[in-house]
């Protein structure tokens, strides 16, 4: 079944919608969880979580925003985000608010990272398409460095060495030409 | 926001800061990326299609089956942890690509042309048609169980199609097909698959979420150095150490035979060559015994390509511009000697002498091939001896031999745009020089019957001299003239020479030089201009 056709069930609040959507999304949101909920009865809680959210989230799904597969993605990491947090009880009297694309941020700082986020969207872009890659699956996916290293190709070294060229790279854009001066 | 916030804090807090000012969904591109299925497909279904493509230029060949099995080797190397089929897909491909370096390795070297190592390139050929078959069965049924992994119906056509395909194409080389119509059916085919495949890679992006990888000790990139490196350092001492034969050099002991000096004795009165005939074996002088004629033939002969000369030539009707090529220089000088030896049946001993008068640059593989007066001219002549013969060089003022690398009959097919796919039976003889000697030179020796009388005696010899080590795959001077014409091509240059003259009318030879036994007679003839 096609992406748009699942999307159109969805939208008809079809369940058969729902049944292909885990069919055919299933391994990519537990692809996308896995690495911020090891656990596997969690994955499992998460994904059933997930698949509630978009049920009655799938009319805010806007392909002019990004992508089936991006949407998606951000759904279910914001969603396993969430469930972590909720099981940690220093978190637990806060929780993300499900329109909210990633944790942190608090009301008051709203305008603080608001900037940040324009100024590391920014500084992101002027990486090489490699460097993002590699940059997202940290940072955004929270992939395990020895996952990325396997998935890539490259070895846990090399991995490590090149995010670490790339938080010089990013400290030195966001930071200007001041960051390493004594 | 001010610089310094982000100047002054340490790494955990500068990777929190980060995390919590990414942008709200990542970029297309990125979401798309961020799987292990599709890099490792893409690769796969590029090797595929370039270990099958033979494009026979500019060593395409060659290169394209090389990376084709590098990214094979790469995107099943991601895939392997999977499930076991495409762990074996991994196991056989690194096998197929070990094969395919030793081939490309063993083009570095003439060894490829030796018996024992031709049985193993056989070997090592079959074994690599074999693992390609295991390698698409494995692919198909790797597939099927990752559908199955993932819940989706289990179906894999184009990977199935592709095992037909691959038989197909075995059968079609079994049968020696040439035509264009199934050729061109067959890529259509294979392009369909690759296709095919190419969809279902598609379909199983959101399956490949599901697969499992396993820590790597090497990147691509220094495998990939490695396999470059170990290749080009192989191929160097392929090139450096493999490019001539191993020829077995001894000290030349002159004969104190007295059989022997009495021949050689009574052959330079009848005017053999004193250079060549120092050059003969013992049994090769003892076959002379009892001659009655010799008649030689010397001719220089050039093995550069000379210089172009244009001249411009004034007349009545206007200029005529006329272009030669000079040679200056002439490195090889060869003798052609024919030793009548009466009897109940007159029989003649022919010789072929080689001597490099100047080094030509290179010393690499050499060839003599023969067309013996008897092959085409069965009605005047018959084959009386075994070709026989020997190489040989100065050095340090000492004189070495070695029999010939190769002494024999060659057969093969001969592909002419004039008469098509001919088969072809000469003597030939193959061999190299060592690079630092002096005065190398090299003869072949016959004998044949003469059927009847009044027969011309026509014995042909074409030279062949490896002029350069560049050239890829590497073949020997024998393997080049068995497969090329007499112009110079590549690495090769042949020169070609003849000794003819009807036994009986010494007055229309073109021999330079003809003495008869018993008369005090010298008969010089000139060579025409």
């Amino acid at each position: 079944m096609k992406e748009q056709e699942i999307v159109d069930l969805l939208l008809a609040r079809d369940e058969a919608g729902m049944d292909a959507l885990l069919r055919h999304y299933g391994p990519l949101l537990r692809y996308v969880i896995a690495p911020i909920l090891p656990n596997t009865q969690d994955q499992e809680d998460c994904l059933s979580e997930i698949s509630m959210r978009v049920w009655e989230r799938i009319a805010l799904y806007d392909p002019a925003r990004g992508n089936w597969t991006a949407w998606l993605t951000a759904l279910g990491r914001n969603a396993a985000l969430n469930f972590r947090r909720g099981q940690n009880p220093a978190f637990q009297a806060e929780e993300i608010p499900e329109n909210a694309p990633s944790p942190g941020p608090t009301p008051e700082e709203e305008v603080l990272v608001r900037e940040r986020r324009a100024a590391v969207a920014r500084a992101v872009k002027r990486l090489s398409p490699k460097e993002q890659t590699l940059f997202y699956r940290k940072y955004y996916y929270q992939q395990p460095v020895a996952q990325i290293a396997s998935e890539l190709s490259l070895t846990e070294r090399a991995v490590e060495g090149k995010l670490y060229r790339i938080r010089i790279k990013l400290r030195k854009t966001l930071g200007g030409e001041g960051y390493g001066k004594q | 926001m001010e610089n310094s916030n982000w100047d002054t804090m340490n790494d955990e807090q500068f990777d929190a800061l980060l995390a919590g000012s990414l942008p709200e969904l990542p970029p297309d591109p990125i979401a798309e990326a961020v799987t292990p299925w599709k890099q490792a497909t893409n690769r796969i279904l590029i090797g595929l299609a370039l270990t099958s493509i033979t494009l026979n230029f500019l060593l395409l060949q060659y290169l394209l089956p090389a990376i084709g099995s590098v990214l094979l080797l790469l995107g099943f190397r991601t895939l392997r942890a999977e499930n076991r089929w495409f762990g074996c897909c991994f196991a056989a491909t690194a096998l197929r690509t070990l094969c395919f370096l030793t081939f490309l390795l063993l083009n570095s070297t003439i060894l490829a042309s030796l018996d024992g190592i031709a049985a193993l390139t056989r070997f090592l050929t079959s074994l690599f048609l074999l693992l390609l078959f295991f390698v698409c069965f494995c692919l198909w049924r790797g597939l099927l169980a990752l559908q199955r992994k993932a819940g989706l119906p289990a179906r894999a056509p184009g990977a199935a199609w592709l095992l037909v395909w691959y038989g197909l194409v075995c059968v079609l080389a079994l049968l020696q097909y040439q035509g264009i119509v199934f050729g061109l059916l067959m890529a259509a085919g294979y392009i369909s698959i690759l296709l095919s495949l190419r969809r279902l890679a598609g379909d199983l992006a959101e399956s490949g979420y599901a697969i499992r990888t396993t820590p790597i000790r090497m990147t691509d990139r220094r495998l990939i150095l490695s396999l470059c490196a170990a290749l080009l350092v192989g191929m160097a001492c392929g090139y450096a150490f493999g490019g001539t034969y191993s020829m077995d050099w001894t000290p030349a002991e002159e004969s104190g035979n007295e059989e022997v000096s009495e021949v050689r004795s009574h052959l330079l009165e009848l005017g053999f060559p004193e250079e060549v005939l120092k050059d003969l074996t013992e049994d090769d002088i003892l076959a002379c015994a009892g001659a009655t004629q010799v008649v030689s033939d010397v001719s220089e002969l050039p093995v550069n390509d000379g210089r172009t000369v244009t001249t411009r030539t004034e007349t009545e009707s206007g200029s005529l511009v006329s272009t030669d090529t000079v040679y200056d220089t002439k490195e090889l000088r060869v003798t052609g000697v024919a030793v009548k030896i009466p009897g109940e049946r007159e029989r003649w001993m022919i010789f072929h002498h080689f001597c490099w008068t100047q080094d030509p640059g290179y010393w690499g593989t050499e060839s003599i091939q023969l067309w013996p007066t008897w092959q085409n001219l069965e009605e005047g002549w018959s084959p009386a001896d075994e070709l026989t013969g020997r190489v040989l060089c100065d050095r340090d003022g000492q004189t070495f031999s070695t029999p010939y690398t190769f002494l024999g009959t060659q057969n093969w097919q001969q592909s002419s745009p004039f008469w098509g796919q001919e088969a072809r039976s000469d003597p030939f003889a193959a061999f190299s020089f060592p690079r630092k000697a002096d005065n190398r030179r090299c003869y072949l020796a016959y004998g044949v019957w003469s059927n009847a009388p009044g027969w011309i005696l026509d014995s042909w010899a074409n030279y062949t001299h490896q002029r350069t080590w560049l050239q890829y795959p590497v073949r020997t001077a024998m393997e080049h003239r068995m497969t090329n014409s007499l112009a110079p091509a590549g690495a090769f240059v042949t020169v070609q020479d003849a000794l003819q003259f009807y036994p009986g009318d010494t007055s229309s030879l073109n021999p330079h030089h003809v003495s008869v036994a018993g008369t005090e007679e010298q008969v010089s003839v000139l060579p025409p201009e």
